[in-house]
């Protein structure tokens, strides 16, 4: 147990990070509090670092999964990070810097919403390196608790008070679900640990309660990445929290429930079946009807949206069910290869959706009505590229990289996807992948011409101006940036992630007495 | 080899403990819908039978320092429940070993964060009353 630790500095890192935000945040003195942006940021950057210098852990499904899956968070959280400074406490501490107000801890959110974010971030690591079933319920659970407290404290409307309780009840009501199948999966095997689960469904298949057991569980992760059936909240959450909120909401839990997914489909086995090519039916099946019903339903309902947030946020739900074609074409024969490992495939995914869909809702948070209120009406970003030409063409680059355009980080992502299913012989499953991605051109390119081709209202007052934060339209320009430059480094991106995708075959129990 | 958990026999006891409650729960309300006395009367329609007399409606503003004092004894709380099965288990460990040391780090380690709760706390003025 002790040699786990090993694997968990990035881990420590954050957490001592946190500790530290979550005093200096409430230091009566103004500079002090300030210093809590940085000190996240630093904790990143040592997480980062540790990541990217990780052991490979040759006992796991799948070994090299961790430090890639770290990396990738701790920088995308570097950017989240950017994006959600001075999104909180902005008025409060303007009013204190003009001695209208005194500093008052309890009135104070600030130490708590960095705190919270790093927590989250630390879950989402932790949810990398579980070894065990309880490991992975408290990952995923530590992921998800600080991010509801976040949704209702991002803004000062009774808006995101009513999303963070729909989504506390919602994610209760998800978490109950799989936790009901972790159980159900430790009564069908007798074991809580990963290696001995996989080493007894290698050599003694499934049995009813364990099916059951996978499939609860897989519903109720289906929750943590928006999918059908566990989708209804995405739309109000996103639309209730503040715009640099809602961007974390749509990579921090997706990415957990991704590893989770990846994870209990390793534990069966994706050479598992009579004809030994995949899943079991039943688990497949689950995956593959809520993969075409997440992609339909998210894409379809975000036709007619006016509201950019909820639109982002169907897209959301949309990208989740092409992921999870990637989960269902499975590691493939030939892991090493991109094309055909349907798990590297998803772990580029995440990285590519992670910069363009933080890049579009950057563009909104660094936008605000003349009233004060945030940008989200479709008429809001209307002929931006004339009026703000930096943040519209990042709309503009963002949207088409979501939708896939060829140039882009999105299309080698979809590409992955793509190939890694029609080589795993998912021939329907590709056809509605594609069809769906033509649906989405719709809106999508909504986002590309009423920036570009329409015209700014013409009064000038009544149009959106930039917020008076720094750093927001710098994430909007870095995502965009990185959209077309990390097409540059594509080749390695992609072996990278071809190598963390490689899961291993379960092996038989070591000895008889490692079940209880 | 079948495994513990897909033989039916085994679930047995909890399918009596489940009748044994359906048949307890309805049983109750039986037997007092039948043989329970029906007096009414002033007491009998007051909010609390046979405790004090209410003197006020409950929708009253209670300080919000009760719900952190609330949150904090939790975290001790939470703390203790824990520290029990550590410490049972702590006691069979050889003295001095490489195992206990571990197990000591890790109980240390834990109480460190609950250190941190409540210099949170602290900085948040939940103990300052005035």
């Amino acid at each position: 147990m002790t040699e786990r630790l090993a694997y968990l500095w990035p881990e420590l890192s954050l957490f001592v990070a946190t500790c530290v935000v979550m005093v200096l945040g409430l230091s009566p003195s103004r500079e002090t509090r300030r210093l809590c942006a940085w000190v996240s940021a630093i904790g990143l950057l040592v997480a980062a670092g540790l990541a990217a210098n990780a052991p490979i852990d040759s006992e796991a499904l799948l070994p090299h999964l961790m430090p890639f899956a770290k990396l990738l968070i701790a920088l995308v959280g570097l950017v989240l990070l950017m994006l959600l400074a001075g999104t909180v406490d902005r008025d409060y501490e303007a009013e204190i810097a003009s001695g209208r107000a005194v500093f008052n801890a309890l009135r104070s959110n600030r130490a708590e919403f960095y705190s919270f974010f790093l927590f989250s971030l630390t879950g989402l690591m932790l949810t990398a390196s579980a070894e065990s079933l309880i490991w992975l319920f408290l990952a995923l659970e530590l992921t998800s608790l600080p991010t509801y407290v976040m949704v209702t404290i991002s803004t000062r409307g009774t808006q995101s008070q009513e999303a963070g309780v729909k989504y506390f009840f919602l994610g209760a009501l998800g978490a109950a679900f799989f936790l009901y199948g972790f159980a159900l999966i430790y009564g069908g095997t007798g074991a809580t640990h990963f290696a001995d689960i996989a080493g007894i469904i290698a050599t003694e298949g499934m049995n009813p309660i364990l099916t059951l057991g996978m499939i609860l569980g897989l519903i109720g992760v289906s929750f943590k990445i928006a999918a059908v059936p566990m989708h209804f909240y995405t739309p109000d959450v996103y639309q209730g929290a503040a715009a640099s909120v809602s961007a974390m909401l749509a990579f921090v839990p997706k990415t957990a429930g991704f590893l989770a997914i990846i994870v209990l489909c390793a534990l069966m086995g994706w050479r598992y079946g009579p004809g030994g090519e995949s899943l079991p039916e039943a688990v497949r099946m689950l995956l593959w009807i809520s993969a075409a019903l997440t992609m339909t339903v998210g894409n379809t309902l975000a036709l007619r949206q006016r509201s950019v947030k909820r639109l982002l946020a169907y897209s959301s739900i949309a990208h989740s069910g092409y992921m999870l074609v990637g989960v269902v074409a499975g590691p493939g024969s030939d892991p090493a290869r991109f094309t055909t490992n349907g798990i590297a495939a998803v772990l580029f995914y995440l990285l590519c959706y992670g910069f363009m869909n933080v890049g579009a809702f950057a563009v909104l948070a660094a936008l605000r009505r003349p009233d004060g209120t945030e940008a989200d009406d479709i008429d809001d970003i209307r002929g931006l590229c004339h009026t703000q030409p930096l943040l519209g063409w990042s709309m503009v680059l963002c949207a088409l990289s979501l939708l896939g355009m060829p140039p882009l980080l999105g299309f080698i992502g979809k590409f992955g996807l793509f190939t890694s299913a029609i080589s795993a012989g998912e021939i329907v499953l590709v056809v509605i992948l594609g069809l769906n991605s033509a649906v989405a051109a719709a809106y999508y390119l909504r986002l590309v011409v009423t920036p570009y081709l329409e015209r700014p209202p013409e009064r000038d007052a009544m149009g959106v101006q930039r917020v008076a934060i720094p750093s927001r339209p710098i994430v909007a320009v870095v995502s965009a940036c990185s959209v077309v430059v990390l097409v540059l480094a594509a080749q390695f991106l992609v072996t990278r992630s071809a190598i963390a995708g490689r899961v291993l075959e379960a092996r038989p129990p070591a000895s008889a007495d490692a079940r209880p | 080899m079948t495994l513990a958990g897909t033989d039916p026999s085994t679930y047995l006891p909890i399918f009596l403990m489940l009748l044994a409650a359906v048949t307890f729960a309805v049983g109750t309300v039986v037997a007092t819908t039948v043989i329970g006395p029906r007096r009414d009367g002033k007491n009998k329609g007051s909010t609390y039978e046979s405790g004090m007399t209410p003197v006020a409606t409950a929708r009253k503003r209670f300080n919000v320092r009760f719900y952190l004092i609330a949150v904090v004894f939790l975290v001790f709380d939470i703390e203790v429940v824990f520290l029990y099965p550590w410490a049972s288990t702590f006691a069979n460990l050889e003295p001095g070993s490489e195992q206990a040391l571990t197990w000591l780090a890790r109980i240390l380690f834990f109480l460190f964060t609950t250190v941190v709760a409540y210099l949170y706390g602290f900085r948040k003025g939940v103990f300052r009353f005035d």
